[in-house]
């Protein structure tokens, strides 16, 4: 889209009054989004409708304390929504949405996705241990000039995908500049939608935030690459692995807060690892002794071939971690090779089927073994 | 026998259809190969998680063997198609991780060359010989 309406005024207030309108109007039912509870001491997540919407919500926190995919998955897992209900989401978390809709965890029936240009999160626990009303001007201000604040995630000061592109409503604030914010239509639905807001006629260019978004998108990309190049020379090897994986408590924490962890029942929590004495001491007797609780390196690698194609990098496991691992960096850095073979990126587009679903006849050739001797004849 | 002193462990996946028939008609024909396989049979080449062949890389298995049937000839139509998706990223993975990826082999053994199955043996047990043992099976800390 090269349009989008232009609100004048601060974009939370403006984001606030947009939602109340939709709902006012009976275009939504409802919106799903980050709130905070009446001390306003706690960010989570709320289903709420037009006056629930004045009480708790608060649409843009500077922590990521559930990613917002298993919000909506948790609401439309079994069932898709009766409710036209808008969420409000972080781009890492719409992504999340679209990998979760693919692999059916998420029914998209009646629901709007808005999205917004993002300027990363802080670090929960640093949040938490911090001031958090500092915090939350920085991000507030931070929000309107999109300069990166301090002290964020690794993961998010390497985030090359920023934008809420892929969106039915992104709400553009690269460019704004701290004086308002567009509202851009991704698609029909959110162009519909748009229409039936007050502002429906101001229809402003899109030209000056593009060129910006695209010098972002190309610094940005820069910094990733090298980041988790030099990221992955620290832990090239089982040796350099272990070294960052050590301090591993064995929680599965990190898969449990992984929006795109989404299994029942997981293959390192089921008894399949869970092997006799009988088995643990040949293994000890083969290496002169076991690391005990033993298969932490398998965890973690089997997590990397189960998920890390459609890893988004959110950075949720990072921020549930106890023993402060650099999960996510670990995964987006197993994550940059294992899609390229595919040519894959995951919440890109619905229509792009997960790689393990498809296949084509003529590919990866390089990955077979071709016998190269000829058998003697008997 | 051996070219280095040792003997190398090899797991090898087999598809119930294709690989491990191969394997039998191998047996039955009474055909010489390397004893350093151990073999694991499995439905179908696709049954292979890249779980398995990690877990088997990581405890100390010297060399990882999917075979499956010839693309076009899977008993269940496309499973070796799928497999192929999984070693390759069980394979980029390692590689990734610094793990030697040469310890990883996909071959398509159909069931009717019992001669060729012996090759693909002998074959990948002399090349695992040369690499040597894995690290990680003598590693406390894995």
């Amino acid at each position: 889209m090269d349009k989008g309406i232009w609100i004048d005024g601060p974009v939370n207030k403006g984001v606030m009054k947009f939602l109340k309108g939709l709902l006012e109007n009976n275009a939504m039912d409802a919106v799903l989004m980050p709130g905070k509870n009446k001390t306003g001491d706690s960010n989570a997540w709320f289903f709420l409708d037009r006056d629930g919407l004045d009480e708790s919500a608060s649409p843009f926190p500077p922590v990521m304390t559930t990613q917002g995919a298993k919000m909506v998955s948790y609401l439309t897992k079994k069932n898709g929504s009766w409710k036209k209900t808008g969420v409000l989401l972080r781009p890492c978390e719409l992504r999340a949405v679209i990998e979760l809709a693919k692999l059916k965890q998420v029914d998209l029936t009646n629901l709007v996705l808005i999205s917004y240009d993002c300027p990363g999160a802080f670090p929960l626990k640093e949040y938490l241990s911090g001031n958090q009303q500092e915090l939350d001007m920085a991000f507030e201000t931070s929000l309107g000039t999109q300069t990166d604040p301090e002290g964020l995630r690794n993961v998010c000061s390497i985030c090359s995908n920023f934008t809420g592109s892929g969106a039915d409503i992104e709400i553009g604030l690269i460019g704004a500049d701290s004086k308002g914010f567009w509202l851009i239509p991704g698609t029909e639905q959110g162009e519909e939608l748009l229409k039936k807001t007050e502002e429906s006629n101001s229809f402003k260019s899109l030209e000056s935030r593009d060129k910006l978004v695209e010098a972002k998108s190309v610094q940005r990309k820069e910094k990733r690459e090298t980041t988790l190049d030099s990221f992955q020379q620290s832990v090239n090897g089982p040796e350099n692995l272990m070294t960052v994986l050590s301090s591993c408590i064995n929680c599965h924490n990190c898969s449990r807060v992984c929006p795109i962890c989404f299994c029942r029942e997981c293959y390192f929590d089921s008894r399949a690892l869970n092997s006799g004495a009988d088995e643990m001491l040949r293994r000890a007797d083969r290496k002169q002794g076991l690391r005990l609780l033993p298969d932490l390196l398998l965890f973690h690698m089997g997590r990397m071939t189960h998920m890390s194609i459609s890893c988004v990098s959110c950075g949720a496991c990072e921020d549930a971690c106890p023993a402060d691992i650099p999960v996510s960096m670990l995964f987006t850095v197993a994550a940059r090779d294992t899609r390229k073979i595919f040519d894959y990126e995951p919440g890109r587009d619905i229509d792009e089927a997960l790689p393990y679903s498809v296949f084509n006849f003529e590919e990866l050739k390089n990955f077979e073994a071709p016998y190269t001797r000829q058998y003697s004849k008997q | 026998m051996t070219d280095n002193g040792y003997e190398p462990k090899i797991v090898a996946f087999l598809c119930n259809w294709c690989t491990f028939t191969a394997a039998d008609l191998a047996g039955t024909s009474r055909i010489k190969y390397q004893p350093n396989i151990r073999i694991i049979k499995v439905m179908c080449s696709s049954r292979v998680d890249p779980v398995f062949i990690l877990k088997a890389l990581l405890d100390g298995a010297d060399g990882v063997l999917i075979g499956g049937c010839a693309p076009g000839d899977c008993h269940y139509s496309k499973g070796n198609f799928y497999a192929r998706r999984k070693v390759a990223l069980a394979k980029t993975l390692a590689q990734n991780m610094g793990l030697d990826t040469d310890r990883i082999r996909l071959s398509w053994i159909p069931a009717s060359e019992g001669p060729k199955f012996a090759g693909v043996v002998n074959e990948f047990t002399e090349k695992i010989k040369k690499i040597g043992a894995n690290p990680a099976g003598q590693e406390v800390f894995i």
